[in-house]
C-alpha cells in the first residue's frame, strides 16, 4: 500500500518528528514574512539588502539567493514595498504567509524564510510589551513545514517573542523539527570601536552595557550586546538565576550605593561617541552625578545573576547617550575590557543603517550552509531576559526568579562581528 | 606638570581650538577611561573674539591668562619663554580667501612669532600645528625648517589619520601599492585637506617610503565622469571605497534603500560639481582624491595592493558634538608634549600642504597638469600604526 506523505505525517503527528532535511540548492529561494515595510523599518533594511545588495568586504555584494516572495501584514500609508515590487518583479507579494511560502502552490516552495516582526501598529499589553506577531507568524510558517513534510532555515529578527512561553515554543519547535534558526539583534555583529573580541575562556567577573532607548525595545539590544560577549567566558553560558529591574529613584539609589561597578559605568560612558554635554559650551565632558540626573529622566537597569555567579547589568540612560557600550572586568587582566558596538544610525548620522549588513550576511550563510553562525540559544536567553526585566518592572521592581532561564550553551569559537 | 600655551584664531563652541583645547582642560576618553592630561594650560592667545567667544570664560574657570600677543602668551607675561609646549590652532575665524580659494589662516604668522620667541629666549619647545601648515608651501617649508633648525619637535595635521577605521585595517609596511583612491566630501581647501591626509597616512607605508610628488592635476565637472569612463579613475576602487560609505545620498535618503551608486550610474545625477585631484608620486604611484559632494558625506579609501587585492576602509568621523576623533588627535598631541617626539612625521603634513596648494593652483590655471619639483618631500612612515584601535 502506498502511503502519501500527508498520511504519514498525520500518523506520526503525536510523536516528535524530524522532518526531512533540506537538500541545499545552489541558489536558494527565500520568502520574507514582514509586519510592515516603510522607510527605515527593519523589513526595509533587511529585504532591500537582498534586492539591491549591499557593501560588504569592500565590494558590492549581491546575496547569491533570490527573494521570491513577500507577505506584509500591514501596508501603511508610507509603505515603500509597492515600488520594490514594481522594480523587482521576481519578488511577488502574497496575501497569506502560507502562500508566500508555497508560492501559491500546495507545498513549501522556498529554501529559507526571513521573519521580520518589528515595526507596525500592534497593541501593547499592560506591561508595556508590544505584541508583535512573531510567534503567530512563526506558527504559520511551521504549519507549512509540517504540511509539506520538510523544513527550511528561518531567521527571526530581534527577540523571538514578547511572550516567554511562545519564544520557548519557537526554539523547541526548531530543535524538534531540525531546522536551523537564527535570531536576534544586529548589536552582536556590528562594528566595534575598538574592534575587540572577548577572548574565549575569559574569566568574566562583572559586565555591563550602557545604552539608550526604552523598555521592551532597546533593552533587548543592550542584553544582546552583553550576552554576545559574556557567553565566551570560561565554562560557557549557564543561564540566568534571577533578574531585578531598577527604575527612576531606585536606579539612582542603586547607582549611588555602588550596586554595580562605578568603574564599569564610567568605562562604558568613555566608549560612547554621543555623550550629551551637561554644560553649555562644552562639546565633550563627563557629567557629574547631579548633571546626569537632569539629563536622564527615566533611567532603567536590569541587574541579573547568571547560574555560575556572573553579575551583569544592562542600563538604559536615555537622554545621556545614543549608543551601545560594553565594559567588563576580567580576572587575571589589568584594567577594564570595554568597547562600543557601533551602529551607523540614520537619519541623524548616516543615511544607511549599515549594521544590518553583517546581520544579513550572517543569516545568508545559514541559507547556504544550513548552519547557524551563532546559537539561537543566545537569543532565547536574551528574549527571556527582556521579558523578565519587564516582569520585574511590572512587579514593582522586585527580584524575579528565572529558573526557566537555565539555558546552557557554548559560544562559537569564531568571531561573527563585523571587522572586514 | 607641563605648562601649555594655546595660540588660536578663535575659541568658540565647536571651533577646533575649543574641542582640542578643552580636552587639556577637562580631559577626554582614552582607552576606555576618562583621561586627564598631566598638563596645565597656562596661557591663551586668540586672534579674533567673535560672538560666542569663550576665551575669557575658560581663562576664568580654569585659572589661566589670555594675553594680547603671542609673545606674551608664550612668556606668560614675563621676559622668557614660560611654557613647555605650544598648541597652534589656526582653524575657524573670519579670514579672507585668495583667488585660488584658499582661506588665508595665519598659521605661518603664528608659528613664526613662536619661533621668534624660541630664538630670542634660546629655548624651543614642542609645537603642534592644527591642520595644514599653511596655504603656502613656501611658508609651510619654512615652518618645518625652523623646527629642524631650532630642534623642537613638531606635529601637524588632521584627525583623520588617527581616528577609528571601519574596518580597523592598516596597510603592512612596504606594501606594493599599485593605485589608490580616496573619496570625500566638503569644500576645497577645507575638507580636501582631510582627504589628502587620510590617503597619505596609508600611502606613506608603501615600499621605498615616501618619495614626494612629481605632478598634480585638479579637474572639475564633466571631465571627472569622463575620467571614470576612461579608467583614469578606477571603477573598481570607486566601488570599493563607496561600499564603505554609510552616507550615500539619493535613493537612500528618499526611501532608505542600499544602492550600488557606481554600477547604477547614479553618481552624475547626484554630484553637480565633482572634483578629482590627481597625484603622481615621484616613484610612479598614482593616487586620486575624489570629492563627491551630493553623493556621500564621509571619507572612504581604497587601494590596490600587490598580493592583497583591493584594501578599503572608512575613516570614521564620529558625530557632533563629541567629535571623538579629536580625542584621538589630542592623544597624539599629548604624546608629542610628553615625550618630545612626534609620533608621526610632520613631513606628511608638509607634503599634503604642498599637494593641496598645487592642486588648487592647477584648478585656478585651467585644470592643467603641474609639475611639482618642489614637492620632493621624502620621509619614512612610523612602523607602528597610529590610529585609534584601543
Amino acid at each position: 500500500m502506498k502511503i502519501s506523505r500527508r498520511e504519514l505525517l498525520v500518523s506520526v503527528a503525536a510523536a516528535p518528528i524530524v522532518l526531512r532535511a533540506q537538500r541545499r540548492p545552489a541558489r536558494p529561494k527565500l520568502a520574507a514574512i514582514c509586519t510592515t515595510y516603510f522607510k527605515y523599518s527593519h523589513a526595509q533594511h533587511i529585504v532591500d539588502r537582498f534586492l539591491e545588495g549591499y557593501g560588504w568586504n569592500g565590494t558590492w555584494h549581491h546575496p547569491p539567493m533570490d527573494l521570491v516572495s513577500i507577505y506584509i501584514d500591514q501596508i501603511r500609508e508610507d509603505d515603500v514595498s509597492k515600488s520594490r515590487l514594481q522594480q523587482f518583479p521576481s519578488m511577488k507579494l502574497y496575501p497569506t504567509i502560507a502562500e508566500a511560502l508555497t508560492l501559491g502552490s500546495s507545498k513549501l516552495a522556498v529554501d529559507g524564510v526571513i521573519l521580520v516582526g518589528e515595526h507596525g501598529r500592534y497593541p501593547r499589553n499592560e506591561k508595556g510589551q508590544t505584541k508583535y506577531p512573531r510567534y503567530e507568524f512563526f506558527k504559520q510558517i511551521v504549519k507549512v513545514f509540517e504540511d509539506s513534510g520538510r523544513s527550511v532555515p528561518v531567521f527571526n529578527d530581534k527577540h523571538l517573542s514578547w511572550n516567554w512561553e511562545w519564544a520557548k515554543d519557537m526554539y523547541d519547535t526548531s530543535r524538534r523539527m531540525g531546522f536551523p534558526l537564527m535570531a536576534g539583534s544586529s548589536l552582536p555583529v556590528t562594528w566595534r570601536t575598538p574592534s575587540l573580541e572577548m577572548p574565549l575562556g575569559s574569566r568574566v567577573r562583572e559586565a555591563m552595557c550602557i545604552c539608550y532607548g526604552g523598555v521592551d525595545s532597546y533593552d533587548f539590544h543592550g542584553l544582546e550586546t552583553l550576552q554576545c560577549m559574556v557567553e565566551r567566558r570560561r565554562g560557557g553560558e549557564t543561564g540566568v538565576k534571577w533578574v531585578q529591574a531598577y527604575r527612576g529613584e531606585s536606579f539612582w539609589k542603586a547607582h549611588q550605593d555602588g550596586l554595580w561597578s562605578k568603574d564599569l559605568f564610567e568605562a562604558s560612558l568613555c566608549r560612547s561617541h554621543t555623550l550629551k554635554p551637561a554644560r553649555a559650551g562644552f562639546n565633550h565632558i563627563m557629567p557629574t552625578a547631579d548633571e546626569m540626573r537632569t539629563l536622564v529622566k527615566d533611567p532603567v537597569a536590569y541587574r541579573y545573576e547568571h547560574q555560575d555567579g556572573l553579575m551583569c547589568t544592562m542600563i538604559l540612560l536615555h537622554g545621556l547617550i545614543e549608543d551601545f557600550n560594553f565594559a567588563s572586568r576580567l580576572d587575571g587582566q589589568q584594567g577594564i575590557f570595554s568597547t562600543q558596538m557601533y551602529l551607523p544610525m540614520p537619519p541623524g548620522r548616516t543615511t544607511l543603517a549599515n549594521f544590518f549588513s553583517p546581520l544579513v550576511n550572517n543569516f545568508e550563510q545559514m541559507y547556504l550552509t544550513g548552519k547557524e553562525t551563532y546559537p539561537a540559544e543566545r537569543t532565547l536567553l536574551t528574549t527571556g531576559l527582556t521579558a523578565a526585566g519587564v516582569e520585574s518592572l511590572f512587579k514593582q521592581q522586585t527580584r524575579y526568579e528565572t529558573p526557566h532561564l537555565a539555558i546552557a550553551y557554548q559560544a562559537p569559537k569564531q568571531s561573527t562581528f563585523w571587522r572586514t | 606638570m607641563k605648562r601649555i600655551a594655546i595660540v588660536a584664531t578663535v575659541y568658540r563652541y565647536l571651533s577646533h581650538a575649543q574641542h582640542i583645547g578643552d580636552r587639556f582642560l577637562v580631559g577626554y576618553p582614552r582607552d576606555g577611561a576618562w583621561h586627564r592630561p598631566d598638563m596645565k594650560v597656562v596661557s591663551l592667545y586668540v586672534d579674533q573674539k567673535p560672538d560666542g567667544d569663550q576665551s575669557g570664560a575658560r581663562a576664568k574657570e580654569f585659572d589661566f591668562q589670555v594675553y594680547p600677543t603671542i609673545a606674551e602668551t608664550l612668556r606668560c607675561g614675563g621676559s622668557k619663554l614660560a611654557v613647555d609646549a605650544v598648541l597652534v590652532i589656526g582653524e575657524h575665524g573670519d579670514y579672507k580667501r585668495n583667488d585660488k580659494g584658499q582661506v588665508l589662516y595665519p598659521r605661518y604668522e603664528f608659528v613664526k612669532q613662536c619661533v621668534e620667541v624660541f630664538e630670542k629666549d634660546g629655548v624651543a619647545v614642542p609645537l603642534y600645528n592644527d591642520k595644514h601648515l599653511s596655504y603656502s608651501f613656501e611658508h609651510a617649508k619654512w615652518m618645518v625648517e625652523a623646527s629642524r633648525r631650532l630642534k623642537f619637535p613638531m606635529l601637524a595635521g588632521s584627525s583623520l589619520p588617527v581616528t577609528w577605521r571601519l574596518p580597523d585595517i592598516e596597510l603592512p609596511m612596504n606594501s606594493e601599492i599599485e593605485s589608490a583612491l580616496m573619496v570625500g566630501y566638503g569644500g576645497p581647501d577645507v575638507m580636501d585637506f582631510h582627504g589628502f591626509e587620510a590617503m597619505q597616512c596609508m600611502l606613506e607605508r608603501r615600499k621605498g617610503g615616501e618619495s614626494g610628488v612629481a605632478a598634480v592635476q585638479m579637474i572639475e565637472g564633466e571631465a571627472v565622469w569622463k575620467a571614470v569612463e576612461d579608467g583614469r579613475i578606477s571603477k573598481d576602487l570607486l566601488t570599493a571605497a563607496l561600499s564603505r560609505s554609510d552616507t550615500p545620498q539619493g535613493q537612500a535618503v528618499v526611501d532608505g534603500r542600499t544602492q550600488d551608486l557606481v554600477a547604477k550610474g547614479e553618481l552624475p545625477k547626484l554630484v553637480k560639481t565633482p572634483a578629482a585631484y590627481f597625484i603622481e608620486y615621484r616613484d610612479g604611484l598614482k593616487a586620486t582624491l575624489l570629492m563627491l559632494n551630493g553623493a556621500v558625506k564621509d571619507f572612504t579609501f581604497a587601494a590596490r595592493v600587490k598580493g592583497a587585492g583591493v584594501q578599503s576602509t572608512q575613516f570614521f568621523l564620529s558625530p557632533e558634538p563629541n567629535v571623538t576623533y579629536s580625542a584621538c588627535l589630542v592623544r597624539k598631541i599629548e604624546e608629542l608634549f610628553e615625550t618630545g617626539k612626534a609620533p608621526y612625521p610632520v613631513e606628511r603634513t608638509l607634503l599634503v600642504s604642498g599637494v593641496l596648494e598645487s592642486c588648487l593652483t592647477s584648478r585656478f590655471e585651467g585644470q592643467k597638469r603641474l609639475e611639482t619639483p618642489h614637492l620632493s618631500v621624502q620621509y619614512r612612515a612610523p612602523q607602528q600604526p597610529q590610529h585609534a584601535r584601543s
